[in-house]
Order: structure tokens, then sequence, then C-alpha cells
């Protein structure tokens, strides 16, 4: 690969990817000391109280669940499959960005992620982390959740491996596994850096000891590099599959609007629409607070909102598919399946979710929308909200009206099926904000190779 | 890191003459494969397997023609070294709509023996087609056919007017032109060719549906144009001026395309089986049961083998898709389960699980490949093999020098 990476750093991109007049230690500086200070911004605290509070609503939904059952959610027959499996869907579909940008980018060259995988990355751990809490919570009997294992019991019995459901374990237990490992080998160059410049004793332990001892060596490197690339390869089926697998928990079902062909790249499409809403709304206010516009720059933002667009259209034309076949297929149950979504109890969903997720990103085309950081920000709140509608408008109205009049019914959300998710807002941005206090959330080590010194060394090796 | 700007991209005399040959071999070939397919029709009146193998031989040569526009508008989108080298070919493909156009006429003459929705009886006895009669029928057919073709000519005048004006002006004005219908214009080729996935081959049975179906052609036109532009180069790479362009680099860069549109044409392909298969629906599954069943079963096998795993294995080599002699030979070899594919998809709507091979499914590629191959070949030799004012080309030319 020695051979390839010559190739990249003659490109003349760098110069455009971060601002002008940084050099190595101005770099370390900037991002090192947002995490070696003694004063923290009040915005941290503001941000971190916010997630403590609704970590707060968290603990007290989750406690009552496990008192009474999960019959304080709205869950009745039948829609069985609630907040709780959109929350799922939602949050795992956000990680996904993470993904996209530590790994695929990394195989394809892209300089320009260095500056934002470290802290999409974190994002993709933390989102993993609330989504998985919502299967297990939705047991009923959570604590039984290690039968979705197949480990070895007296009793004989195995999970259903026909289920998708099955599958979903191993596709999100591999992911999580996978992205932590990925973020935690990233870490340990910055990690042995904060460590040489740490003021403190405990800090230097406990950088030191997370640093695995790290020196730097051109040994070092080397493992390093070849280690990096070996998990991105091994990272980037994971962004097809996850979703893929997501996918098939509805389309394995023959219940019209969830048994149709497209929904795995559909929603691998629609995981990095609003992962990549999420990385700009993360990114959008620390970059302002921090003062990091120099390295996250207008460019990495213009980028996400074309990302988004991109793949907001690949949403629309699915969304665009599925009333066709609706119609062309000529079942009737299909296309009482759409004709439902679109005037039945769920329509102000449904066309909200329109409106959020196809028409109100279509302002990205302009580059004067994707060029002000607070109309990108505004705009990426409405994808969240419009991909989180999107997974409640597939999961809900399919179940809620299927093949027999009969046997309809309507679902009503409780406070305890806000209280949750509001909860796993809290845990998110709980863990998020710890992350930015403790860790650097800008790669150090690679933002300093899209400088332009980086490559003088190469020019002279030739 | 010498820029070698002082290459002239015109195609040189030997290469012309190289041209000049391929192209009538590829004419003759053309030409008895079309004489055959008239022979089939006219003389031994088989004009249901006439316009049954001219179809998805079509299918194919439009893959070759409309595929190409695609790279081009992601080219323009996304920057980059690894397109340059292909503009020219991509471009002179395009050029070919017009003929391609004219190879459709067959097609709508054949719709009676084709499509069920065109028999007004057999429409009024089936509940789907009644339903569809109004998106199938005569009128609003050859409207949407009109549409896609006069998209895809237009797209095709667009941006070879401007890249011609790049090259007399310079870029200035030039790319931005092109990049500005780039986006629009992908979204453009995304419908029209799911839409007319839709109206060519799946209105060839009323009742199956896949959503998927649209996406599998798109690929499917991205790996076909891919594999062709990838052997082409290396045939050009052995005369002037190609052969001071391209570098192993512009081949590993191009392999990795096709390789990665071979993973995905793969994991589309699984997804709508896998999830056709469980469902087990009765509308749905006759048409994976006629496919997987009788002699068909082999073939199906054969696409998972040979579609699939083995240009897969070998692609993942990074010396073989640094290696133009191999390359072009798997790329040739993907071209070639491209057209079984299309073959297998196509021709059990009329025979079911009964395999179905006729010697007019050998004579229509030939015949229809040769005359476009042979037209392509004029319209390459009309321009400059590079683009001479592309925003990219000095790093393309210095790709993989350094």
């Amino acid at each position: 690969m020695a051979e390839e990476q010559n190739v990249v750093m003659e490109r003349p991109e760098p110069h455009e990817i971060i601002a002008p007049g940084y050099t190595f230690s101005s770099i370390t500086d900037q991002i090192a000391s947002v995490v070696q200070t003694k004063r923290t911004p009040p915005f941290w605290f503001l941000g971190f109280g916010l997630g403590l509070a609704l970590l707060g609503v968290f603990a007290i939904s989750t406690t009552l669940l496990f008192i009474l059952g999960p019959g304080i959610w709205g869950l009745r027959t039948p829609v069985m499959w609630g907040f709780a499996i959109t929350n799922f869907v939602w949050w795992i579909g956000i990680g996904h960005a993470g993904t996209l940008i530590s790994a695929i980018l990394l195989l394809l060259n892209q300089k320009w992620r260095n500056s934002i995988n470290r802290f999409a990355e974190a994002m993709t751990l933390f989102a993993v982390a609330c989504a998985g809490m919502f299967p297990i919570l939705h047991l009923g009997r959570p604590w039984l959740a290690f039968w979705l294992f197949p480990y070895p019991d007296t009793m004989g019995i195995e999970p259903n491996f026909r289920s998708p459901l099955v599958w979903d374990v191993f596709a999100v237990s591999t992911y999580a596994t996978i992205s932590a490992v990925f973020w935690f080998v990233g870490l340990i160059p910055d990690l042995a850096t904060l460590r040489d410049r740490a003021g403190n004793k405990i800090a230097r332990v406990i950088y030191g000891l997370l640093a695995m001892g790290w020196r730097g060596s051109a040994k070092h490197w080397s493992v390093y590099e070849t280690a990096s690339l070996l998990l991105a390869g091994l990272a980037t089926p994971l962004v097809l599959s996850v979703h893929t697998v997501v996918s098939f928990d509805f389309t394995v079902a023959i219940v019209p609007g969830w048994h149709s062909t497209f929904f795995p790249p559909y929603f691998v499409a629609g995981a990095i629409y609003s992962g990549f809403a999420m990385v700009l709304v993360l990114a959008i206010p620390l970059r302002s607070v921090y003062g990091l516009e120099g390295l996250i720059t207008d460019k990495h933002l213009d980028n996400c909102g074309k990302v988004m667009l991109a793949t907001g259209l690949i949403v629309a034309y699915a969304y665009i598919l599925e009333a066709f076949t609706g119609w062309y297929s000529g079942n009737i149950f299909e296309a009482a399946a759409i004709h439902h979504r679109m005037t039945g109890p769920y329509m102000s969903s449904y066309w909200s979710l329109v409106a959020c997720n196809i028409i109100a990103p279509q302002l990205l085309w302009f580059k004067r929308i994707r060029n002000t950081p607070a109309l990108l920000f505004l705009s990426s709140m409405v994808v969240l909200c419009g991909m989180w509608l999107e997974r409640f408008v597939i999961i809900v109205s399919s179940l809620a009206q299927d093949f027999v009049t009969s046997s309809w019914g309507i679902f009503h959300a409780t406070r305890w099926d806000w209280g949750v998710f509001l909860g796993t807002i809290g845990l998110f941005l709980t863990l998020f904000f710890l992350f930015i206090r403790g860790l650097p959330m800008i790669s150090i080590f690679e933002v300093r190779t899209l400088l332009p010194h980086a490559k003088v060394d190469k020019e002279v090796a030739e | 890191m010498t820029a070698q700007t002082s290459v002239d991209f015109r195609v040189s005399d030997g290469l012309r003459s190289d041209l000049g040959r391929w192209r009538t071999r590829a004419l003759i070939v053309g030409v008895i494969g079309m004489l055959a397919m008239a022979a089939g029709l006219l003389v031994f009146h088989q004009p249901f397997q006439f316009y049954q193998s001219y179809l998805w031989a079509f299918l194919f040569v439009l893959g070759l023609a409309v595929g190409p526009l695609a790279w081009l508008m992601l080219q323009y989108l996304t920057g980059g070294a690894w397109g340059v080298v292909i503009r020219r070919p991509a471009e002179a493909a395009a050029r070919t709509l017009p003929l391609v156009l004219v190879l459709f006429l067959p097609i709508i003459i054949g719709i009676p023996n084709l499509y069920p929705w065109a028999h007004p009886a057999v429409v009024a006895a089936d509940r789907v087609l009644t339903h569809q009669a109004p998106y199938l029928n005569y009128r609003f057919f050859l409207l949407r056919a009109l549409v896609y073709f006069f998209g895809w000519m237009f797209l095709s005048y667009y941006f070879n007017r401007w890249s011609l004006v790049e090259d007399r002006d310079g870029p200035a004005k030039a790319h931005g032109k092109m990049s500005f219908l780039a986006g629009p214009g992908v979204i453009f080729w995304s419908l029209s060719v799911t839409f007319m996935s839709i109206d060519w081959v799946l209105s060839l049975h009323s009742q199956w549906f896949s959503t998927m179906f649209g996406l599998l052609f798109m690929v499917g036109q991205g790996l076909t144009s891919m594999a062709f532009l990838i052997a082409l180069l290396v045939a050009l790479q052995a005369r002037a001026p190609m052969s001071q362009v391209l570098t192993k680099r512009h081949f590993h860069d191009l392999g990795k395309l096709m390789f990665a549109l071979t993973m995905v044409w793969a994991y589309f392909s699984y997804s709508q089986f896998l999830i056709i298969w469980t469902g087990n629906l009765p509308e749905e599954i006759p048409w994976y049961l006629s496919r997987t069943n009788g002699g068909w079963g082999y073939i199906a096998m054969g696409l998972v083998l040979f579609h699939f795993a083995l240009p897969f294995s070998l692609l993942l080599s990074r010396d073989l898709k640094r290696n133009a002699k191999l390359l072009r030979n798997v790329a040739i070899f993907v071209l070639f389960m491209r057209m079984v594919d299309l073959f297998w998809q196509v021709t059990p709507y009329f025979y079911g699980s009964a395999f179905h091979l006729s010697w007019m499914d050998i004579a229509a590629p030939a015949g229809l490949i040769g005359i476009w191959l042979a037209y392509f070949f004029i319209q390459l030799e009309k321009r400059p093999l590079m683009p001479l004012h592309e925003p990219n080309l000095e790093e393309a030319l210095n790709h993989g020098r350094e």
C-alpha cells in the first residue's frame, strides 16, 4: 500500500481541506487544549447537564418499565412494535455515517474525512449503545436477554436461526465490537500525545495506560497503518450489512408495506442520510464553540451536505417507487397499505416525513445553503425528525392496518414511550459530552498529515 | 514528476488503421448476425423467437450506450482522476444513441409478439392487466420510450457539445456547464432506467413485481459499461496516444469500480432473492421458480458462481487489477456473464421453467453488438482520445507515475 499513499500525498487537495497557516504544533495545541485545560466552557456544562437530565428521565422510565412491564408503553395488539423498534432502527442508522466516514472514506483515500472521523466514530459507538437498549428493553424480561445468543444450555434450546431478529443480534454485536476496536485503535497515537502533554500525574497514568506503550516508532506506525486498513476492510461490509439485516426484520415478513425487495439498499441509504445529519448537528455547534473552524471547515460542511442530498434523493426514489408499486402491482393489500399511509390515521406523520425528507432537503442543492452553517444545522435537524418519522410510519402504519379489517388498531404513544426515547437522547448526549471533555474529538495525527509540510519528505525521497 | 502535457492526444495513424480493422471485423459479424436474424424472421417465419432474442440482446447494447452516460455524470459530480481516461470513450459510446434508437424500432414493431398487454382480449380477461391498462398501453408505452430516448440523447448531445467547447476554449465555462447538469442528469438517468426496465422487461408478465428491479438494471448497465470501457482501454493501450497515458494505476482504479459493482450486483440480486424466497407469496415466487428449475437452475447457479464468485475472487487481487491483460480478460468474461444474466431474466418469461436456447439467441447479440461496435469505432475516431483542457488532466496524467 505504500505506493498508493505516495500518490495520495501528491494530490493538491490538502490545501483546501483545512485552513492555511496551521503547523504541526498548532494543530496539536488546538485539539489537545480542548481536553487539557482547567477551564471548561459553559456550553459543555449546558450540553452535559441536558444530557444528564434526560438520562434521569431514562432511569425513571426504565425503572418503571422493569417493574410494570412493556404495558406502560402504547403497545397493544396489533401494534406490538411501536417506539422501541422505531428508535432502534433510527439510532442504529445514525451510527452508519460514522462507519462510512471512518472506513469507506479511508479506503477511498478521501482525505477530508480526517477532521471529522474521530467524533463521527464516537457518535457511532454511542448511537449503537442507544440502539442496543431497545430490543432488550422490548423483551419484557430483559434479564433473559442472553437467550438471544446460541449458548450451550442444558435444555437444548437454540434461537430460531431463520428469524432475522436473531441475525440482528449478530449483526449489531459485530458492528458494536468492530466500531469500538476501530475507534480505540485510531485513538492510540493521540492518547500517547495526550500522555506526553499531560500536566498532572493521574492524567499521565490514565492516558499512558490507554496509549498501550505507543512511542511513535516507525515500526509502530507501520503496524498501525496495516491494522487500521484491515479494520477498515472489516468495517466496510458492516456499513451495508447491519442495516440490510435490520431491513430484513421487515421484508421477510409478508406484511403489506414491509415486504418490498429494495428495502435493504433503501434502509442503508436512509441510515447514511440520518447519520450525516447527526454529524452536522454535532459538528456545527462544536466547531463554533471551540473555534475549530480552521479544522472542520466550510468545505467539510459542504461535503456532508452533498452526501445528505445524494442519500436523500435515494430515499426519495424509494418513496416514488413504493407509491408506484402500490398501484402498479395490482395487489389490493399493497395498494391499501400505501393508501392508508397517505390518507389514513397516520397521514400527518406520512406527509410530515415527505416534507422533512424529500421536500426540505432540496434546498441543499444551493451552495449558499450548504455554506451557511445555521441553515445547514436546521436542515439536518429536519432530516433527523424526518427519518425518525419514516421509521415510525413504516413500522406502525403497516401493523395497525394489515389484512383483516377486524384486527385493525391504532397505536397511541404514552408518556413512557417518549420518556425512554428522550432518555436515550440523554444517554447519547451524556456519553458524547464526556467524550469531548476527556478525549481529542478530532484526530490529531491524521489532521497533521493534511498539512502541506507533511508531504515534503516524500518528495525529497523521490 | 514530469507532467506529459506535450502528448498529442489525437488518434495516431497506427491506431487509426487498428480502429479501421476492428470496425470492419465488427461490421462483418454484425451484418452476418443481422442477416441471420432477418432470415429467422422472413425465411423461417419465427417472429416470436426473433423478438424474444432481439429484446435481451438489445437490452445489453442499450447498457453499452446508456451506462457510460452515468459514468460521465458521476465524474463531473465527484471529480478526481479516475474518470478522465474513460471520458472520451464514454462520450463516443453515448453518441451511438441515435443508432440505438433505430435498433429499438423492431421492438416497437414486435410489441404484440412480446407483451401481453398489447392484446385487448387478454387484458379484458386479466384483472391485473385491466388495472394496469392506464400505464401499459400502446400510446403511453411509446410516449415513455420517446421520453427516455429524448432524455438520453439530450444528455449525450449536451455533454459532447460542452466537451468539444472545452477542448477549444478551455474549461472556464464548459466544465461548469457540465457539472451543472450532472446532478439532474443522474436523477433522470436513474428514473429513466428504472421505468425502462419496468416497461420493457417487467411488463412481459403482469403479475410479478419487485421494487429492486430498477436498481438491478442500473447496476447492470454500470457494470456492463465499465467492463466494456476497461476492455476497450486495454485494446487502445497498444498504440499512441493512450500508450503514453495509461498507467497501472488507472487500471487499478477502474478495476476497483468493476469489483465494487460486481459486489453491488450480488448484494441486490441476493436481497431480492432472499426476500421473495422467504415470503413465498403466490404472486412473487413463480418468477424464481421458473428461473431456478429445469435447465434454468443451472444458469442460475452459473450466475452465482461466474457472475459473482469468480470475478469477485479474481478482482480481490491487487496485482490482477494492475495487470491490464488479465483485467481485460476478466472484463470480457464479465461482459459475457452480463449477457447470460439478461438472457436468464428475459427468456423464462416466454418459456417458464423449460430451458430454451435458440440459434437466434446467438445471432441476435452478434448482429446487434457487431453493428453497434462498428458505429462506436467511427465515433471514437472523431475526437482526441483525451479531453485537452480537463481540469483534472494533469492529475490524471501523473496518476501512477510519481
